[in-house]
Formats: C-alpha cells, structure tokens, sequence
C-alpha cells in the first residue's frame, strides 16, 4: 500500500515535470527566436545610425565647401543686387532715439462709440 | 521463568553473539557511506545542471559567441556617438568646419592572388577602363613582382569605387582610409597647414596639435574667425596682384585676449592637392618671415620714451638736419627741415627725430622695452613654423639709432602686431595664440606699459591716420589709428632701394581698441595711380582699411556717429596737440652729442 502511493506519487511528479520541461523548452525557444530576431533589428539599426553618421558628416563638409565666402561672393554678386554692409549702415541702440516721434492725433470728429448707441 | 519483555523476547540475551553485532553495525555504515555519496553526487549534478542550465539561458538570451553581448548593448549608445573618422576636426571660433576628414576607400593589389586569377595584360586593361590617369607600366609591376599588398590608387570616389568592383577582378581589393579635406582651400593655408597620405600633419596647426588631433580625435577650435581670415585673404590678394608684390602677410588680433583673428601669407597653396614640394608659397611670412619692419617700429620707440619720461609730448627734436655717424647717414624721407614735436616726428614719421628720441632713452631701456613687447624672442604662437628675430649682438650707439626707426632689427609680422596690441589695449602684452579662449575668463598678461602711455599712443596712432601717412587707412566713423612701414629689404648685403617692405599697423576703433590689423607686402612695385610710390602709406595702409571697412559691420561695430573734426576738440579722448609747446629743450641740451652728428 505504502509502496503503490510513493511509485503513484513519482509518476506524478514525472509527469509534471516533463510537462514543465517541454513548456519551458517551448517558451525558451520563442524567446530565443525572438531574442534572434531583435538582435538583426539592432544591428541592422546600428548599421544604419552607423551609415547616417557618416553621411552627416559627409554633408557637414559639403555644407562647409559650399559655404566658403569666396564662392558666395562669386554667386552673389552675379545674381544678387546686393553690396557689402558699409559701416555707416550699422547704428547702435541709441539710434531708436533718434527716430523722430509721431504726433498721435485723435480724429475729434469720429464720434466715440458710446454715443453711437444711444 | 518470567516472560521477559518483547524487546529481550525477540533479541534473546543469547542470540546477541558479538559476530552478529559486528555486521549490523557495518551494514549501517555502509548505509551512510551510502548516503554521503549520493548527497555529494546529488550537489555535484545539480551544481552541473545549474551550470548548464546558466548556460542555456546565456545562449537563448545572447546567442552564440561572436554575436553582441548584453553589456555591448547597454554600451551601444556611447558606441553610437564614436566617432566617424579618427582625426579631430579644425573648427573655427564659430564652429565652421576648417579641416575635416572623409572616410575613403582605397585601392590595393596582392600580386600573388591576381596572378593566379590570370593575364596580368588584360586584368591592367580593364582596370585603366575605369581608372584611366593610372601608370600603365606602374601597375603592371606590381601585378607581377609577387607583393602581398601593394596600393594601386589611394582615396577613390564612391563611382570608382563601384566601377572597380563591378570588373570582378581577383586580388584587388579596397581598404577604408581617411583623407583630409579643407573646405576653404587656399584662404586657410598657412594656420592649418596640411597632412601626407597618411593622415599625420606636416605643418601648420596640423602639426602643432598632431597629438590631439590625430592620436585622440579631438577636435581644436581656432580663434581664427572664418569671415575676417577671409576678407584679410582678399584684401591681400588684391594688394599683392595691383602692385605685383612678390608676397604679402596679414594678422588682425584681439588686443584684450591675444587671440588671432584672422592670419595670410601670400604666395599661398591649396593644402587639398598633393603639396610635394611647395616652395615658397609654403612659406609663412607672418609667424616664419623675419623683416626689417621701418617706421612701425617708431611706436614701440615713442611708448617707451613716453613710459620712460625722457619726453612728454610737447617736447621737440631739431630734425633740420641729417645725422651723419660713421658712414652712415640718418635722413627723412618726408623731410620737414625743422624742429618737429613728439606727435610731429610720428605723424611725419621723422628718422632723425626718433633716432634722437632713441639716444635719449638709451640703449639699455630701448633693449629692456622691446623684450617686453615680445621682439626680441621668438613668438610663443601655437605653430612649428616661427622665426627667431636678428638684431645685432652689440648693440651700439648706431645700433640704437637704426632700430628706433626699425632698421637693424628683424623681427616676423605677428611680433609687430602683438606688441602694437600691448601699447593700445592699455599698456598689457598678450601673447598671441591660435586656439580660442573662454569669453568669461578674464584674459592675464604682463603689464609692459603704464595705461596712461598706452592712452598718448592711441591719440598718436590716431593723429598719424587723420594728418600724416596713414591717411589712406581712414575709415569714416571707426577711428582707425596707425602707423605706416616702409623698408628697403637687403639684397646680397647692401639695400636695395627697388626692394620693399610696405606695412601698416593699424587698430580700431581707437577709443577703445578692439582690433589690431597689419598688413606688409613683400616687394610691391609703384603703379601708375599711386604716383610710382610703393610705400606702406600707399600699398598697405588700403589693405587694412578694407579689412577694417568689412570687418567692422560684422561684429557688429557701430561706428562713431560724431562728424569729422570732433576730435579737434580739445576735451575729445584723442586729441593731441600737435604742435610743439614751448621747446623744452632741456633734455637735449643735456645730451649735447646731438649736436656733434
């Protein structure tokens, strides 16, 4: 009787145990898969930041080249109506003061609007 | 006979027979003999389990060896932000790109693996269809001779690139290299220098931060501002082509902080093409050239005699006449034949009038004087490229004499312009640099001069563009003051009278001064417009106005609204009288020895 229970129990416990081996096989597997998959994701996103750097910073020297104020003078002045500033363009803020001050006049004739609605 | 209890029943007294004793007890121990083996297999397996079940989840979590690790991950940002190339960039004070590096690819052969894959003739043939400025000859050989890696073409094009892979040829093969490129080409020749095939920098900026740039990757940010280095290249460029000079050099400095703004020497190159053999266009006139600068050299010797007290500017010297000494003969070129003031002998910039002032100072505090200003060593500048000065061992009486007036003395364009900083930003020398400095650091220095001389040479440097030969360096509303240059270079010993060094050292806005610029062209020959003169009044002095004209706007400068002649008022902050007050000749009678010239 003693002996039927423990081989019953161990059965058991086998059987559970298997079950709980495949499961976890299984669930290792998808996750393993899964962990495959994101690590293409990864690379395949460091590769591309990776290739993006590079052509920043291509286009940075690009920019660079183009911006050379030798060429923009060349470019400017064929195509632009423009001269350099001359010195006597450049006022300081004192300058406002010196912008003469408008009279504000108030038309007395326009009738002020609390009149209107009586 | 008793019964006796179950226990003695079962195991009678004399059934307990010693034998029998014996094996119960050895059964036992057997028993846990037993049982200790299987616990220590029991751990020791589970411990094993443990292991490999440690290992299992490494694996499904981080794949197999060779693929990232979970710590790389975590790190991959940091990874991210490496950077593309490995030598630093050059930037500017405004962050402008000035040298920067592409990744590139090149091309090279293993001789051994082309051989095999078979005509060398035709595998040439097809390679020079797509890359047709190769040697023929050249390549051939060293398909043939055997080398297992042999460049063929460095720093090829994405295109070449692709139409040599597309030709499928055996043993030919790209390596990533980096190639140096300067967006702004010959304007920047001379700071930045330039670096051989490999990357490693040969002079320049290039070189002086090698350590930095190559072996770290940082990046150095210049003081140089990309804008005013250009317009300084200009106005240079146009210089040296009206009056065919055979070169011509530039600084424009920050007088408080000592940082260069801007810096050119012409004859220049392109350090983006191979730079074999450069010559003298290779050559910095600013840093590397030492000249015999002439008159600029007349306002270190009023500083001093103002610094010193041997003269106060009402005092006056006799420049009537010659100064004969030895063989030699000091004479004006803008001879007035009379006595002339302190302001009068800059302004007319008199050669007998500052060679007095000089003998009066003496030649001890005139030696003294120039080494604070920096002239008599070489610049500090954060560049391989730097002259020593030549002055001569002994200096004598006619040594004193000559170097007053900057004959004598040779000393490189930048010393000029930092000493010129230190007498107009208040009396403090700053030693010149390359890199830009922290805007809310208060600049230090070594005080050279009191500040109230520093003020007497501003009015000075001033007067001299307002009435005497700076005039052409006048630019309405930004008071630009300084000091004209002209010397005859020495050819095989003797002066050439045909060969000069034309300069201007100016600065401004002469209230409060900001920037000092200088300009010195190499040779320039008189053109028809400037009366046949080649001086530094007339060939220099334009230069620095152009650049002050076009500099000052950008940094936004406002100019001085007053008109014209307020600075004839005697409360203006550069007045100066110029006429000698009444002759305090006290000075000069002392030293009788001017009049035995």
């Amino acid at each position: 009787m003693n002996k039927r229970s423990g081989s019953g129990f161990l059965r058991h416990t086998t059987v559970l145990f298997l079950l709980l081996a495949g499961g976890i096989s299984m669930v290792l597997f998808s996750v393993k898969y899964q962990v495959h998959d994101l690590e293409d994701e990864h690379k395949r996103l460091v590769g591309e930041l990776e290739d993006e750097r590079r052509a920043l910073h291509v286009l940075q020297a690009e920019w660079a080249t183009l911006n050379d104020p030798r060429r923009i003078q060349v470019l400017a002045s064929e195509h632009l109506a423009m001269t350099p500033i001359a010195p006597h363009t450049v006022v300081g803020p004192d300058a406002v003061l010196s912008i003469p001050v408008r009279e504000l006049v108030f038309d007395e004739a326009a009738p002020a609007e609390g009149e209107t609605a009586q | 006979m008793k019964r006796k209890s179950p226990l003695q029943q079962e195991i009678p007294f004399e059934t307990l027979d010693p034998a029998r004793i014996r094996m119960e007890s050895a059964r036992k121990q057997a028993l846990d003999q037993g049982r200790t083996r299987l616990l220590v297999t029991g751990v020791l397996f589970t411990m094993a389990f443990m292991v490999l079940g440690g290992r299992l989840v490494d694996l499904t979590r981080h794949g197999k060896d060779g693929a990232p690790k979970w710590q790389a991950m975590v790190t991959a940002k940091a990874e991210a932000e490496a950077p593309v190339v490995a030598r630093g960039n050059v930037l500017d004070r405004n962050g402008h790109i000035l040298a920067t590096s592409l990744p590139t690819q090149s091309l090279y052969v293993d001789s051994r693996e082309a051989l095999r894959g078979g005509d060398p003739d035709y595998a040439v043939d097809r390679l020079l269809s797509v890359l047709p400025d190769l040697d023929r000859d050249d390549v051939l050989e060293k398909i043939t001779n055997g080398g297992r890696f042999q460049w063929v073409e460095r720093n090829l094009t994405p295109d070449q690139v692709w139409d040599v892979n597309r030709l499928g040829l055996p043993g030919f093969g790209f390596r990533r290299e980096e190639r140096r490129v300067y967006p702004y080409g010959p304007t920047f020749a001379h700071v930045l220098g330039y670096t051989d095939v490999d990357g490693r920098g040969i002079s320049g900026v290039e070189r002086a931060f090698e350590g930095r740039l190559g072996n770290q990757g940082d990046a150095i940010d210049l003081s140089i501002d990309m804008r005013v280095q250009t317009i300084l290249h200009d106005e240079l460029t146009k210089a040296k082509d009206r009056f065919e000079a055979a070169g011509a050099a530039g600084v424009v400095m920050d007088v408080i902080t000592g940082e260069v703004i801007a810096m050119a020497s012409l004859p220049d190159f392109d350090p983006n093409l191979s730079a074999a053999s450069l010559g003298d266009r290779g050559f910095n006139r600013v840093t590397k050239g030492v000249y015999e600068m002439g008159s600029t050299f007349k306002l270190f010797t009023t500083a001093m005699a103002l610094d010193t007290g041997t003269v106060g500017l009402g005092d006056g010297y006799d420049a009537s006449e010659p100064i004969r000494i030895a063989r030699f003969t000091i004479n004006d070129f803008h001879a007035k034949k009379r006595w002339l003031s302190v302001p009068e002998i800059l302004v007319y910039s008199s050669n007998i009038g500052t060679a007095k002032m000089a003998l009066d100072v003496g030649a001890e505090k005139q030696k003294e004087y120039l080494a604070r200003f920096g002239l008599l060593a070489a610049s500090d500048v954060e560049l391989p490229e730097v002259g020593s000065p030549l002055y001569p061992a002994r200096w004598g009486e006619i040594s004193t004499m000559t170097i007053s007036y900057g004959h004598g003395i040779a000393v490189s364009p930048l010393q000029v312009a930092a000493g010129v900083s230190a007498l107009v930003n208040g009396g403090v020398m700053m030693t010149p640099t390359l890199i830009k400095q922290d805007q809310n650091v208060q600049p230090e220095g070594a005080r050279v001069l009191k500040a109230k001389t520093s003020e007497a040479m501003r009015g000075l440097m001033r007067l001299v563009v307002r009435n005497g030969t700076g005039k052409n360096a006048d630019v309405q509303g930004y008071l630009v003051g300084g000091k004209t240059g002209t010397a005859e270079k020495q050819v095989a010993g003797k002066y050439d009278k045909k060969a000069l060094i034309s300069s201007f050292v100016g600065a401004f806005p002469m209230t409060n001064p900001r920037y000092v610029v200088l300009a010195v062209v190499d040779e320039p020959k008189g053109q028809k417009e400037t009366f046949g003169y080649a001086t530094g009044g007339w060939v220099a002095a334009p230069v620095v106005k152009g650049v002050v004209e076009r500099m000052g706007p950008i940094f936004g400068l406002v100019p001085d609204a007053s008109s014209e002649n307020a600075e004839d008022a005697p409360d203006h902050p550069l007045h100066m009288p110029i006429k000698a007050g009444p002759k305090r000749t006290a000075q000069l009678q002392g030293t009788v020895r001017h009049a035995a010239y």
